[in-house]
């Protein structure tokens, strides 16, 4: 009885440290990515960024109508259950907490990477939402494909796992960066998706003063 | 194959601890903050977060959800695949022994897919939990906007000026 306890007891450690240390080694490359992608707010291979033409619900956008303003760019797209509403709510409380002098000297775009789906009136009645000046923009599949590789923004088509689920449901893989581009419409730097109001604010206030220390 | 390993040992030692009588696990949950989140109008999906605390000394498996307020209910995980976010429904969240698992914007989450009316910040909605052994647990949450801490934020802003 003892010994059949005994083995039991030593067979269920066993497992318990096997168990530990595949969980250990499963978890370290992930981590490092982690650590990576967020010590890392400016990309290695820099994507050029550049102006970029799209369809708000009234009429098109170009970038180049916001230089002389601090831009703060997301891709996106309104049926996404989580990622997006996090990113664009950390936006619009940043947004809501700047003063009005420094409310002028920001703009907020949102850009579709579901254009399928995400009419401009559809991205204006969504961008509404989140209260912060904001500029929604669609295009066709084409010219979203070409903004998002200016900017090095990814996303895709999640594959669905139930054929007979395949539907307008689909959900959308996609890169959460908020691009900072600066008053020239050049692209600064990028940051990591959840970033929090307090981090996104530290980031503009940086960028505005810089830009008042050079017009001085 | 490594994957293999641990699904092996996983299903091994719950097998083994299946030899002790337990409790039912709904009882040995316990939930805390948990609420949903008001969707932006057009939105068809809404997640619900909460931290799941467990008192038991075994891993507790929560494989379903279930909810009046929407078409579908599913648990679903992000993973950060290099910058991509990608979103996958999963089986089930394991609660480990004595710890807790936190469901949260950008990882763990339950999905309310197709509200049957748009959830509106103030509002309570009700969510069924269902664990490995059967038990179910409800919890009830309040329904609040990605902009709700705006308050506390001003408040700390006004410090910092």
């Amino acid at each position: 009885m003892n010994s059949k306890k005994f083995i039991f007891i030593s067979a269920l450690i066993l497992i318990v440290v096997l168990s530990i240390i595949v969980i250990v080694n499963e978890s370290k490359p992930l981590d490092n990515i982690r650590n990576s992608l967020y010590t890392q707010s400016v990309i290695s291979e820099k994507p050029s960024g550049g102006n970029f033409t799209l369809t708000a619900a009234d009429g098109k956008h170009s970038l180049n109508e916001y230089q002389g303003k601090l831009v703060l760019l997301y891709f996106g797209y309104t049926y996404c259950p989580d990622i997006c509403p996090t990113d664009l709510g950390n936006l619009s409380m940043t947004y809501h907490n700047l003063s009005q002098a420094e409310k002028d000297q920001i703009q907020i775009i949102f850009v579709t990477v579901d254009p399928e789906r995400d009419t401009a009136a559809r991205m204006l009645e969504y961008t509404n939402y989140f209260d912060a000046n904001m500029v929604g923009l669609t295009g066709s599949k084409k010219e979203i494909a070409q903004v998002a590789k200016q900017y090095g923004a990814v996303y895709a088509k999640a594959e669905q796992h139930n054929q007979a689920k395949q539907n307008a449901n689909y959900s959308v893989d996609h890169s959460a960066f908020t691009y900072l581009i600066d008053q020239q419409g050049q692209l600064q730097t990028q940051l990591a998706h959840a970033s929090s109001p307090k981090q996104i604010s530290q980031l503009i206030q940086m960028y505005l003063s810089k830009k008042q220390i050079s017009n001085q | 194959m490594k994957k293999a390993i641990s699904a092996l040992t996983l299903g091994l030692l719950t097998s083994l601890s299946s030899f002790q009588v337990m409790a039912n696990q709904a009882s040995n949950v316990t939930v805390s903050d948990p609420y949903a989140r008001e969707v932006p109008p057009g939105a068809h999906a809404s997640a619900s977060f909460m931290t799941l605390n467990n008192r038991s000394d075994h891993a507790i498996k929560l494989v379903q959800a279930d909810s009046t307020v929407a078409a579908a209910v599913e648990l679903h995980t992000h993973t950060n695949d290099n910058g991509m976010m990608r979103m996958r429904q999963v089986q089930f969240f394991t609660i480990p022994a004595n710890g807790q698992s936190q469901l949260k914007p950008g990882g763990n989450h339950i999905m309310l897919i197709k509200p049957h009316k748009p959830l509106k910040a103030g509002q309570t909605v009700s969510l069924q939990l269902q664990f490995e052994d059967g038990s179910t647990k409800q919890v009830d949450m309040p329904v609040k906007s990605v902009m709700q801490n705006m308050g506390k934020m001003n408040h700390d802003m006004q410090h910092h000026h």
